[in-house]
Parts: structure tokens; C-alpha cells; sequence
């Protein structure tokens, strides 16, 4: 008879503790995400709108039905960046333009809303002047072309404008749109490389894909002719915007067409979503490489880093902290939703929402949602990648308005 | 009843380092510290993530802080708390067929 086993020694229970851990590690990493991952329909369907859409909508048109709420918000993002307000605008406004074409029923309350942040973004600018909504070393030298404008605004301007009238038409805006898509060609027009300014001599790529889009529904809406310009533009970057070791589009050039940054995820989802309507099968091809190149999924969790392993860039406002080893970039995954629901890479969709389900803190109130570790502009892309489609497709099918 | 369930905690508080009532014990610790931030709201703090102060008014040093402490408290909730739970399992189990 063997004698009673008595307690195991000090250096043996550590062993056994550790193989424990080890195992228990195994087992529940690779299972933890079940516990967040939904189907992609809940954050994307077509037609309608998916549970995701309605629950942060709910909560954006609550801050531009009571006053007080969006001066907190806006308070609170102004105090990092200025442009994030005038994004949450623009992000809202195209947002509530797709609603309006997937919930026709619901469309008057959402016209309503976009003429409210137009009219108020409009009247901003006049009061103000555009470095109101740009950072402040827009001011720190004079632009390249006077009178100084700035793309950033006339091309996001241009396209709710573009948007709420496709959505449902306002003739009020008829020669607003007009105004800011002249604008904006004969300043692309004024440089070689087809580059309007943004800030002094920094021209961004996010801000010419956005213009292209506006000018693109621009043409849908009142039957002028932009295609040459828009091919040209494609041709020209092609050939001079393209960072050489990814094929991937560079985020910001001079006028001259000097890359003065290399890509960035930050930048590149919704420039590929935007060329959608320029450029199909350069679009999918930028899609296509940042997804090789950004996009990463570890445990069922996926996200995006800010550049591809060819290239480093800096740390800034837009790439958001970037969570060392991996390389998670906050602004970069998040805007990765966009390019993922415009390409129906439903997988990737499912993944991103599991990691933002996981790590964004959701917090819901009365049917409202929002992210705590997002702010109003961020929520704000997250809503436009929940529901964008019908406008660019109402404008693709050929149908006239 | 209570003589046996009080006997249970004495165990546990003195459980030796490393052992599965170690692993019950960390993983309760942990628990009760994260709902303590929980409830007192230091969630919202995360908003410093995104570059945002989740009040205008308070130093950006402190609302990291606070986000941080926020944040590494639900990673050890939702990662290392499961897996001392499952190791407390296992070694019980283990020891349980080994005797």
C-alpha cells in the first residue's frame, strides 16, 4: 500500500500552476471570440437598415435634436481637433442621405437633419472662415494659390451638398453644388498634377477622392461632364501617387505632385470607396492591396494597421495611438469598416465588429448606441459604413434623377 | 452550513502561491476591482483613445489615467480572469484524478 500523496513541493506546484495556465491560455484565447462575433448582418443588410444603423443613428440624431448634448460633443472634440466637428458633419449627412434611400418612410426627418448641419456648416464657414473647421497650422503660411481655399472643406461641402440632393432633391442647392464643383476644378485644373490644397502646399488624397465623388454625383444631378477630369486624375495617379513598394495610393503630395507622406489606412479605405465611382478596378485594386497590407485578424479578432510594412510614418491625429507589436491603428480599423462594407468583404466586417464590440466599449441608452473609446466622428463612419451603398449605386445605374 | 462555506473562504485566503484556491482567489480579487471601476464610471474614460477628452474640463494626464486603469482592468477581466479560472478547474481536476 503506497502511502497518502502529501502536499506537492513549492518548485513542483509552480510547474504544475504554470502547465495549468498554459492550458487554460490555449483553450480560451482562440474561444473568446465567439463571445463577440455577430453576423455582418447585424452591422450591415440590404435593403433596410441593420440593428447597428438604427441604434447609432438614434444617438446621432439625438445630439442634433437637443442643443445641448452636440455643444457637449462638439466641445469636446473641438478641444482635440477642429476638423473632427466638421467631419462628424459630413460623415452624418452622407449617412442620413443612404438612410433616406433605404428607409423612404423615415426620409423627411432625416432631410430635415442634413439641412440643419448644412445650413449651420454653411453659415460656420461664412462667420467664421474655413480655418474654423482646419487645424490650426493651415494659418502658419500662405497657400500656394490665392485666394486660399481649402479642399478639405469645398470637397466634403460638395459632396452633402451632392448627397442631400440625390437623396431627395432641394433646388435651393442646385447652384450651391455648382459653385463648390467649379471651385473645385478650376483649382485642380491651376496645378500639373491636378492637386488643390488642403492646407498650404499639402494636398491630401482623402480630400481629392472625395471631391471626385461629389463632382461625380455632381454630373448625375445636373447633366454636366466631369469624365475627362476624373480619368486624367486617375492616370495622374497611377503614375505619381502611387507609393512604389505597396501600389499603394500615398495619402498627402505637394501641388507639384511630391509625396510628402506614404499611405496610410487612415486615408486609404474610403479613398478606395470613393474612386468606386471613378475607377472600379482601380478602386477594388487599392482595396485589394490595403487589405493584403493593412488588414489583420488574430484569434477571430481582425483590425488595421495605419501603414504597410514597407513604410513608417508618424504618429498623428488621424492614425489615432497606435498599440505597439501589432500595430492597431484606432483611426485606421476604424475606417476600415467603410472599405470592407463597400466591397462586401462580409468577413472582414464580421471580425472588425467582433474586435470593436471587444475593445471600443460599447454603451447603449434607450435604443442609442455609442462607442466610448470613439468619439462623434468616429461613431459617425461607423454609421456611413452601416448603411452606405444606395447612394453610390442610384448613381452608377445610369437612372436619371 | 455557514461553518463549512466560512471554513471554504479560510482555505482560500491562505492558499498556497500558485495553487488552484491561488488562481480562485487572483481571479475573485480581480472581479471585485473591476466592477469597483465599473460602476464608478471609468469607462467613459476610454474616449482618450480616440484623442478625445471625455470632459472638456479635466487635465489630459488624468483622463488617460483613468482610461488606462479602465482599460488594463477589463483586459485582466476578460482574459486573465477566465483563464485563472479554467487553471484553478484544471488543477483541481487533475489532482482530484491523480488521488
Amino acid at each position: 500500500m503506497n502511502p497518502p500523496a502529501g502536499p506537492p513541493s513549492t518548485a513542483r506546484r509552480i510547474g504544475h500552476g504554470s502547465l495549468a495556465l498554459l492550458a487554460a491560455a490555449a483553450i480560451w484565447l482562440p474561444c473568446l471570440h465567439f463571445f463577440y462575433t455577430r453576423p455582418a448582418t447585424v452591422f450591415h443588410v440590404t435593403p433596410g437598415l441593420s440593428t447597428r444603423a438604427s441604434e447609432l443613428a438614434s444617438r446621432h440624431l439625438r445630439l442634433w435634436t437637443e442643443p445641448g448634448l452636440r455643444q457637449q460633443e462638439l466641445g469636446r472634440m473641438r478641444a482635440s481637433n477642429a476638423e473632427w466637428d466638421f467631419m462628424g458633419r459630413s460623415f452624418l449627412v452622407w449617412s442620413l442621405a443612404n438612410m433616406a434611400l433605404r428607409d423612404p418612410p423615415s426620409s423627411a426627418t432625416y432631410m430635415q437633419v442634413i439641412d440643419q448641419i448644412i445650413e449651420e456648416t454653411l453659415r460656420l464657414e461664412r462667420q467664421e472662415g474655413m480655418h474654423f473647421f482646419l487645424m490650426p497650422y493651415s494659418k502658419a503660411r500662405a497657400f500656394e494659390l490665392e485666394p486660399a481655399r481649402s479642399l478639405f472643406l469645398d470637397g466634403e461641402i460638395a459632396l452633402m451638398l451632392a448627397a442631400r440632393r440625390v437623396a431627395v432633391e432641394k433646388p435651393e442647392y442646385k447652384a450651391l453644388l455648382a459653385d463648390r464643383v467649379s471651385v473645385i476644378v478650376d483649382r485642380m485644373r491651376k496645378s500639373p498634377a491636378l492637386a488643390a490644397e488642403s492646407y498650404p502646399d499639402e494636398c491630401w488624397t482623402f480630400d481629392h477622392a472625395v471631391a471626385l465623388a461629389a463632382i461625380r454625383l455632381s454630373d448625375h444631378l445636373d447633366g454636366t461632364d466631369h469624365a475627362g477630369l476624373c480619368r486624367e486624375w486617375i492616370a495622374l495617379a497611377r503614375q505619381r501617387l502611387l507609393h512604389p513598394a505597396s501600389g499603394l495610393l500615398v495619402s498627402s503630395y505637394s501641388r507639384k505632385g511630391e509625396h510628402q507622406d506614404g499611405p496610410e489606412g487612415s486615408t486609404l479605405w474610403m479613398v478606395a470607396h470613393c474612386l468606386q465611382l471613378i475607377d472600379r478596378d482601380f478602386a477594388r485594386d487599392q482595396y485589394e492591396r490595403a487589405r493584403r497590407d493593412l488588414g489583420r485578424t488574430v484569434l477571430g479578432f481582425s483590425y488595421a494597421r495605419e501603414w504597410p510594412a514597407s513604410w513608417h510614418g508618424r504618429t498623428d491625429i488621424d492614425s489615432g495611438p497606435i498599440i505597439p507589436v501589432l500595430g492597431v491603428s484606432a483611426g485606421s480599423s476604424g475606417m476600415a469598416f467603410v472599405g470592407a462594407c463597400a466591397f462586401g468583404d462580409w468577413d472582414y466586417v464580421r471580425t472588425l465588429a467582433a474586435t470593436l464590440d471587444m475593445a471600443a466599449f460599447p454603451s447603449r441608452r434607450a435604443g442609442a448606441l455609442r462607442y466610448c473609446a470613439s468619439n462623434q466622428v468616429g461613431d459617425a463612419a461607423l454609421l456611413y459604413a452601416t448603411v452606405l451603398g444606395p447612394l453610390w449605386e442610384k448613381v452608377t445605374s445610369r437612372a436619371k434623377p | 452550513m455557514n461553518a463549512r462555506f466560512r471554513e471554504r473562504c479560510a482555505a482560500l485566503w491562505h492558499a498556497r502561491f500558485f495553487s488552484a484556491g491561488d488562481f480562485v482567489l487572483r481571479a475573485l480579487f480581480l472581479i471585485a476591482v473591476f466592477l469597483i471601476v465599473h460602476l464608478a464610471g471609468l469607462r467613459e474614460y476610454t474616449a482618450f483613445l480616440s484623442g478625445t477628452p471625455a470632459h472638456p474640463g479635466m487635465s489630459w494626464q488624468w483622463v488617460a489615467f483613468l482610461g488606462t486603469l479602465y482599460l488594463l482592468l477589463y483586459f485582466a477581466f476578460i482574459l486573465l480572469v477566465p483563464v485563472l479560472l479554467l487553471a484553478a478547474a484544471i488543477l483541481f481536476l487533475t489532482r482530484r484524478s491523480g488521488s
